[in-house]
């Protein structure tokens, strides 16, 4: 192995040969510089491989001496892992800035030598004096590389930064010598030993210097303005080293530097870094200046680096774990961060929206959102894993702030991201984006690296924690199914729509064909309603024209995470399928032509729904230890806590009464296929969610409050309420949403009954609902295709034009409304019987009474649609696709089917039911008895038809001489309607209602949530103003700063 | 504590003050300047021991007695490193200012706030 010091040796020996041949040629020391720091890579590289393999770390003691006399270097594992990232950043970075060095003197190339020289002095060195000198080699560097950027700005930053550096050394250096005075030695290792900090006042003030300084180094909010200033001015290549390898070295310098301080500042340092991530993400939120905006992700990211392993180390869960979840995050942060600012410099302008130039650039939009996507934390990120971690250990140390404070800081970080993802891929712009070669390459590397380290670590963390079920294939296989589906659909997505949506078919079989069987029996019906629903969506999606890339991907991403979640037995395995899907759908809705904002809205509802479902594990982890589903059906734990926690969560994701206001804009912005995907299939994942909790709910269950009488309310209010909404829609997509709203609202009402009936009841409806609206969004699919709007007045008359679509829709809303003799008929019986046994009048009324609100929108439906008059334009209009008829047709013969014999459906329904749900159904034949009444689907079948046959007959013979009048065989008056819409009869449809029922769905959740943000927004706003952009001001927080945190802390002593 | 700490904290706070209160940015680099001065007198005087001659092996101190007859050398050196480093980001500041003042066509600080938030 080469000695490490020749890191120094190539680097500084080479610099001083850059000048002489920048003299000869500019390419000759460009490539020189290229060979000094690939050495550097090379040689941190072999030592990280050799240690990894087993080989022992190396010592260098310069000067052949022994310290506290020398200075002596250390190379570990970790040294290694962090140097092998910063010199290859820093090899990558030199093609990044190739365009600016081929312009600059040669100094320029020298000084980047120099910045990653002191990144490796940083990490390596084990004297405290000589760590003072790294840093300021690199920090000198670094100022003079920002002042490459020849702008007024970057100067200014640049001066700011010198300002706040230049305290923040002198800090160091009063720190130092009194440590050294006090210990006799500048060694790290031999100053840990000694407890500086406990000996007396001056070795506490001594100690908090160097803890300053360092600290200051690091950003903490709110003494950082000028570390924004740079983020936002300076040139993207040395940015990405900035907060890649320099942040990730003075990070670990403070790791250094800790044992030398002692216990006593890890909770400092765990509050300040959690305060820097919290708030710079909030502010973050108003940023529009991209550049900025990436500051303060890195700035808050290394906050959350510090309060994490501050936190965990005081908490004292097990070094090596904490250094785990500290590396996940740091390798995460690290990559994604360089990537992100290489990719900003090839983006000219200043504003988000200047990233438009990324629509028509798929592939850049791909990397851009893996960099972003790991840096939100969602699977199968480094970050993802070290979240989980994170808020496990803190639960279960019972820190629900600092949790709290995570959760919600992340929140607001993944606002930030994802609404720059947003506007990358929606904003129409006339500008090409520009090459650079260099950029764009160093960045797609380092997004391959994460996309390889993030998988790395999943199987890691997947092999230490998970215990699927999986029959013959291994689980780390089927935990990464979704994303290698998808992956392995995106490399073929130049094929056809047909190719790839029976590639996804085939895909989504086979898959099932090797789960199932390892599927218990309540899960397998929604495996089945997953799987066997995403192949009726994959086959409808056929009527598609046009090729939308990713759309199949992330289709079969979305089935098979579904299907996964079915099949966890754990909670993290649970988790990470979720968070798939969650991923999937969002990036699926994003799809829709005017999806942007709704897009978002449904990714912060269901990312706060993941957290709450997240929170819920926790807790029920710190509590009983418990992570296995199976344990929890033994009855022995408590679970109130997680039950209220994951419970909102599921109510959050399926849209429950006050949670709603993402629904509508979903589904109506949705590609219709999609919608389809999300209405009939995708929300039954928050019941299947909610019926776990639920069931475990239920078996713990000890008495004292009952939590499943509140969700009985939730359930029935959000199903009056989404009916009642549904009533005064125009859009014809926007009803559909909402009457989905209202139907999940009987299904909660059906689960909380937590007995048989209910249950049986819940089931029943959840699989009528996937087969009913499938139907009539695959229907509504259909007619928005051929009219090209969604608002109902708009249409009319189409009964003729598009007869299979009408009966596919008549039979939809007669099954819907439970009306006799189809399907819903039974559900409802079966519903309102379970009510009144269990005593729940008050509820089963208001659910007896959105039915019959639910009359009104059904009605409307189909009037407006396929009754009255065929507009003009509307004359061409042709009958749906068959790829979208097939579909219906192939549900509709399911719906009469289930309805002509229900105990096909019912029995098996009743039987997977555990045991510990209470209560029998009392079956004689086909026939469901209760205390109440008795039901025969089949009975009522056939008697309605024969009544039905004996009209339609009585139609046919007597009703011969009808005359058929043409459309225009009718009287006009002589005006013209100013609005001509407002005349049609489908517009304002029950003025009536409106007004007798109108106060009752104001939009007050809209409202509130409205007033969350709006409220969050103007605090964001009001907090920033501190940073006025004067250097002297900044000076002057940076003092005040640490005067504040000497009070906070020294007058304990 | 000393005379000569004593000094150097003083020097600490007077360039404290002048780089926190001037708005010139040479002023400013000067209070900089003054701040690091004081550092360095506080430096060399935390290894100074009273009574004890220069860290110098000649004639005057053999080796010896010289652990009991010199003053620790350690602080010294780092002054001196710490001088060097102190040097180069002076300069830097003043080219930094120079660049600014071509630039922005002035030396005050409040001119130069175009980012932030």
């Amino acid at each position: 192995m080469v000695n490490p010091i020749y890191l120094f040796v190539a680097a500084l020996g080479g610099a001083f040969l850059i000048g002489p041949a920048d003299k000869v040629n500019k390419n000759l020391s460009f490539w020189l510089t290229v060979m000094i720091v690939g050495v550097m890579a090379w040689i941190s590289g072999s030592w990280f491989h050799f240690i990894e393999k087993g080989g022992e770390s190396a010592q260098v003691f310069t000067a052949g001496l022994r310290p506290p006399v020398s200075i002596n270097l250390m190379l570990g594992y970790k040294e290694a892992f962090i140097l092998v990232l910063s010199n290859v950043a820093g090899l990558l970075g030199i093609f990044a800035l190739r365009k600016r060095f081929m312009e600059l003197p040669a100094y320029a190339m020298m000084l980047y030598v120099a910045m990653l020289t002191g990144v490796n002095g940083i990490v390596m060195t084990r004297d405290i004096f000589n760590l003072f000198v790294f840093i300021e080699i690199n920090s000198i560097a670094t100022y003079a590389l920002i002042a490459l950027e020849p702008s007024r700005k970057a100067l200014s930053a640049g001066f700011k930064y010198m300002i706040a550096g230049g305290i923040a050394s002198i800090l160091f250096l009063l720190g130092t010598i009194y440590i050294y005075r006090l210990g006799g030695t500048l060694n790290i290792d031999q100053l840990a030993m000694l407890g500086i900090a406990d000996m007396g006042k001056a070795g506490w003030l001594a100690a908090f210097l160097l803890f300053s300084s360092i600290l200051i180094e690091l950003k903490p909010f709110p003494a950082n303005g000028w570390a924004l200033d740079v983020y936002q001015s300076a040139h993207g290549g040395v940015l990405a080293l900035i907060s890649s390898a320099n942040a990730g070295a003075m990070f670990y310098a403070l790791y250094k530097v800790m044992p030398i301080l002692g216990d006593q500042f890890l909770g400092l340092l765990a509050v300040v870094g959690l305060v820097t991530f919290f708030f710079s993400n909030l502010l973050g939120t108003r940023q529009h200046n991209f550049k900025r905006l990436l500051g303060y992700s890195s700035v808050g990211q290394i906050g959350l680096m510090m309060g994490v392993y501050a936190l965990l180390t005081k908490l004292g869960m097990e070094q090596a774990r904490i250094l785990i979840i500290t590396g996940a995050i740091f390798v995460n942060h690290f990559l994604a961060k360089a990537g992100l600012f290489w990719m900003a410099e090839t983006i000219e302008g200043e504003d988000l929206t200047a990233w438009g130039v990324l629509r028509r650039n798929p592939e850049k939009l791909f990397s851009f959102g893996i960099l972003l996507f790991s840096l939100a934390g969602f699977p199968p990120f480094p970050m993802f894993w070290a979240k989980w971690n994170i808020v496990m250990g803190l639960a279960e140390h019972g820190s629900y702030v600092a949790l709290a404070t995570i959760l919600l800081g992340s929140m607001f970080e993944i606002f930030m991201l994802l609404r720059w993802l947003g506007v990358a891929a929606k904003t129409k712009t006339e500008k090409e984006s520009a090459d650079h070669y260099g950029l764009e390459i160093s960045s797609r590397i380092f997004m391959l690296a994460l996309i390889v380290i993030g998988l790395r670590a999943s199987g890691f963390f997947i092999v230490n924690s998970f215990n699927m079920n999986t029959y013959m294939l291994p689980a780390s296989a089927v935990a990464m199914t979704p994303l290698i589906a998808g992956a392995f659909i995106y490399l073929i997505d130049w094929l056809g729509v047909k190719i790839k949506a029976v590639l996804t078919i085939v895909l989504t079989g086979v898959y099932l064909y090797f789960i199932i069987p390892a599927v218990l029996p309540l899960p397998m019906l929604f495996t089945a309603v997953f799987g066997l629903g995403g192949i009726i969506i994959a086959f409808a999606s056929m009527y598609r024209k046009i090729n939308v890339r990713g759309f199949y991907p992330l289709l079969t991403m979305l089935i098979l995470s579904l299907v996964n979640i079915t099949i966890a037995n754990s909670t993290l395995e649970f988790f990470t399928a979720w968070e798939f899907m969650t991923l999937s759908s969002y990036l699926l809705l994003m799809q829709g032509k005017n999806a942007q904002e709704h897009a978002l809205r449904y990714v912060m509802f269901s990312m706060g729904a993941a957290f709450l479902i997240m929170t819920g594990f926790a807790v029920l982890y710190a509590n009983t230890g418990v992570t296995d589903f199976a344990s929890l059906l033994l009855g022995r734990y408590p679970f109130r806590w997680s039950f209220i926690l994951i419970g909102l969560g599921m109510l959050v994701k399926m849209g429950g009464i006050g949670f709603h206001v993402w629904l509508p804009g979903a589904y109506a912005e949705a590609d219709d296929d999609v919608s389809t995907f999300f209405s009939a299939i995708l929300s039954k994942a928050a019941v299947y969610g909610l019926l776990l909790a639920i069931l475990v709910y239920t078996i713990n269950y000890r008495g004292g409050f009952d939590l499943r009488s509140v969700l009985g309310w939730i359930g029935a209010l959000t199903a009056i309420f989404g009916a009642l909404m549904a009533v005064f829609q125009e859009d014809i997509k926007r009803l559909l949403a909402y009457s989905s709203m209202s139907q999940l609202g009987y299904i909660v009402l059906a689960l909380a009954m937590a007995d048989h009936l209910g249950w049986t009841a819940a089931l029943y409806i959840t699989v009528l609902h996937v087969m009913f609206k499938g139907m009539l969004f695959l229907a509504v699919a259909g007619i928005v295709h051929a009219t090209g709007t969604r608002l109902m007045y708009r249409m009319g008359g189409l009964i003729k034009k598009m007869p299979l679509s009408f009966i596919s829709v008549l039979i939809a809303i007669i099954a819907v409304s439970g009306v006799p003799p189809l399907a819903g008929f039974g559900a409802k019986w079966m519903l309102y019987t379970g009510l009144i046994q269990r005593g729940w009048y008050l509820r089963a009324g208001i659910a007896f009474f959105s039915s019959a609100v639910a009359f009104l929108y059904l009605f409307r439906l189909i009037h407006s649609m396929f009754l009255g008059q065929l507009k003009v334009e509307h004359r061409e209009v042709k009958e749906a696709s068959p790829w979208l008829i097939a579909p219906q047709f192939a549900l509709l013969i399911g719906i009469m089917v289930v309805s002509m014999f229900p105990t096909i459906l019912l029995k098996p329904l009743s039987a997977i039911l555990p045991d510990s749900i209470p209560g029998q159904l009392a079956w004689q034949e086909g026939t469901l008895l209760s205390n109440l009444g008795y039901w025969n689907g089949s009975a009522v079948m056939w008697v309605t038809m024969g009544v039905f046959m004996l009209v339609l007959l009585w139609l046919i013979l007597w009703l011969r001489q009808v005359k058929k009048v043409g459309q225009f065989n009718i009287v006009y008056a002589a005006e013209k309607p100013f609005i001509p819409e407002t005349t049609h009869y489908a517009y304002n449809f029950f003025p009536y209602y409106q007004k007798a029922l109108g106060g009752l769905i104001k939009p007050r959740a809209t409202s509130f949530w409205n007033g969350v943000s709006e409220w969050t927004a103007s605090t964001a706003g009001a907090i920033r103003q501190i940073y006025t952009g004067n250097a002297q001001t900044y000076a002057m927080q940076i003092f005040l700063y640490i005067i504040v945190l000497y009070f906070i802390v020294g007058v304990g002593l | 504590m000393n005379v000569t700490t004593l000094f150097g904290a003083i020097l600490l706070i007077i360039g404290t003050w002048a780089m926190l209160t001037h708005k010139n940015l040479i002023r400013i680099i000067i209070g900089f300047s003054l701040m690091d001065t004081g550092i360095h007198v506080i430096m060399v005087s935390v290894g100074y021991i009273d009574g004890r001659t220069a860290p110098i092996l000649d004639q005057a101190v053999n080796k010896a007695e010289a652990l009991y007859r010199v003053v620790d050398p350690i602080p010294s050196a780092l002054v001196l490193t710490a001088i060097v480093i102190g040097l180069a980001v002076t300069a830097l500041m003043l080219s930094y200012a120079i660049r600014m003042y071509q630039k922005g066509k002035s030396l005050s600080i409040d001119d130069y706030q175009e980012t932030k938030w």
